[in-house]
């Protein structure tokens, strides 16, 4: 298997998640789950058979983690369609996986078999994929704030209000294991836990972020239009972390974290 | 809040006269068993603090979230200001965060607020009659706080050191990150560097069989590769570098060797931070 097989898995995947999106918005919750699932099954054998043909997990290049990124949205767009039963949360997690599906199809990175000494250790798979489901996760909740701030009177979305803070609980989760993971693997490969590596301090600033959503919301004199405009500035902060400091003057040749550019 | 952004404000202030009066924070300064009593220090701090809360309105101030949201506000400014500057170990202002005072009283307050918030947690889990299950963010804060605390004060304590191994010979110097020499407890001998490689000629693989004998004249056989450092003695040898020139040919290994007495507290914050993200997964937000 390899990514020119890509294609076709990504289109048969799109395209039941496209079912799932309509059937969720037709309230055929049934078919919603069925079609979204066969769709995340599709596209993780794709992962898996990709996984065993290059020998060494799909983590490295910035078109792997895409994939997982593409893989993750739909599995957090059913996860919260399964607790709060949002007709919208499908089509908008569809939507954006597409983006990155078709950012790998039109812009495919060079993917080479070789796995440096560095990156060959039990952490590497559950340190990104941990990030990688919570920037899922923190992609939804971004959008979620957008759709709130922008079409719903506020009034009416105390409910939504909360389910938001729920999925950024779950997202940070995620982020704090993905950042320590990476902590006790720095400690066994490079010999400390924390050397503030460009990547490292930006991914501090991206946990202290979302720290002061949630403890803003917390504060019961808060202003609910402002904390999800600190949901959507937490995320473009993420980006810089993901893959902002790729392109960061401060950051060049300084990061230890730029196997992908290679 | 205003208070709080008021209260950060004058840090800042005060660390950049504490910049232009006493220069760039030496943190070296803090070696054993300076960070121990500063630490010391520092807990009596939160502990006064905390008693003076209903006397002091400061005290009391300094365990809210009107504090806490304006203290974390100036971390990222701060932090994302040294996230879009090169770090230059040499630097003495924004270009080396870390010796920047402004920045170091920053984090400072943030742990003094932790150490509040903590003791609060902890005195309501125990203040009723009977136990009542703690709030889990207690995990959280308490781990962050002793993570970041004794990860701080413990870097002074830190030995980081090199040490150039030649097959067949017996090593025991290794070299500081300033050039020096220093003497191990210990000699290394190289008995013989392994390297694999992918087709395209790239490292697969590079680790050293190492024969360590202690002072005890105790003889450890191992194999140290990338990823896999190997402990003797409360040192921490790991696989670094070798002859690139010569490649699979090369006849020395070099190796780090890291002690870091601190660790163990470090170990014992970031577990209970991931044991409190855990129950954040679980529990949510929900509020009791």
């Amino acid at each position: 298997m390899s990514w020119e097989q890509f294609i076709y898995f990504a289109i048969a995947a799109v395209l039941l998640w496209i079912v799932g999106a309509w059937a969720a918005w037709k309230s055929k919750t049934t078919v919603a789950y069925v079609t979204t699932a066969l769709g995340l099954l599709v596209f993780l054998s794709f992962i898996i058979s990709l996984w065993i043909s290059l020998e060494r997990p799909p983590l490295r290049t910035m078109g792997e983690t895409r994939l997982w990124y593409s893989f993750f949205l739909p599995l957090a767009g059913i996860i919260v369609y399964s607790r709060w039963k949002y007709k919208w949360i499908l089509s908008f997690s569809t939507m954006l996986a597409l983006v990155f599906i078709c950012v790998n199809l039109f812009k495919p990175e060079i993917h080479s078999k070789t796995l440096m000494p560095a990156l060959q250790s039990p952490w590497f798979a559950p340190h990104v994929i941990v990030y990688m489901f919570a920037y899922a996760v923190f992609g939804v909740s971004t959008l979620m704030a957008i759709y709130l701030l922008f079409k719903k009177s506020p009034t009416s979305t105390l409910n939504a209000q909360t389910s938001l803070d729920n999925l950024v609980y779950v997202g940070l989760a995620f982020m704090t294991f993905g950042m320590l993971f990476g902590a006790l693997w720095a400690k066994e490969a490079w010999g400390h836990y924390w050397s503030w590596d460009p990547k490292e301090t930006w991914a501090a600033i991206t946990w202290f972020a979302y720290l002061i959503y949630i403890h803003y919301r917390r504060l019961p004199s808060h202003k609910p239009r402002l904390a999800m405009w600190l949901l959507i500035f937490s995320f473009i902060l993420l980006q810089m972390c993901w893959w902002g400091i790729n392109y960061l003057p401060s950051a060049q040749g300084s990061s230890v974290h730029t196997y992908n550019m290679q | 809040m205003r208070r709080g952004f008021l209260i950060g404000g004058g840090l800042i202030l005060l660390g950049l006269m504490l910049q232009l009066g006493v220069g760039p924070v030496m943190w070296d300064t803090l070696a054993w068993p300076v960070n121990g009593i500063v630490m010391a220090a520092f807990l009596l701090l939160i502990a006064v603090c905390y008693l003076l809360r209903k006397k002091v309105s400061l005290c009391r101030f300094v365990g809210t979230y009107q504090a806490a949201i304006p203290a974390l506000v100036y971390a990222v400014v701060l932090t994302i200001v040294m996230g879009l500057i090169r770090q230059n170990p040499e630097g003495r202002w924004l270009d080396n965060m870390l010796v920047f005072w402004p920045f170091v009283l920053i984090y400072v307050y943030m742990a003094l607020i932790l150490g509040q918030v903590v003791i609060r947690q902890f005195v309501t889990a125990f203040s009723h009659s009977r136990f009542h299950l703690p709030n889990f963010s207690l995990l959280s804060h308490l781990g962050l706080f002793l993570a970041m605390t004794t990860a701080t004060l413990g870097n002074a304590d830190m030995q980081r050191l090199k040490m150039v191994t030649t097959i067949g010979e017996r090593e025991w110097r290794a070299v500081t990150p300033y050039g020096t020499i220093q003497e191990m407890p210990m000699t290394i001998e190289l008995k013989q560097f392994i390297m694999e490689t992918y087709d395209d000629g790239s490292p697969k693989r590079f680790a050293s069989e190492i024969l360590v004998r202690t002072n005890d004249n105790e003889e450890i056989q191992t194999t140290i590769d990338v990823n896999k450092p190997v402990e003797v003695d409360g040192w921490k040898i790991y696989q670094y570098s070798y002859d690139t020139q010569m490649g699979p040919q090369s006849q020395i290994s070099i190796l780090e060797l890291v002690s870091d007495p601190w660790l163990p507290l470090v170990y014992t914050g970031i577990y209970m931070l991931l044991a409190g993200a855990v129950c954040m997964f679980i529990f949510g937000g929900k509020k009791k």
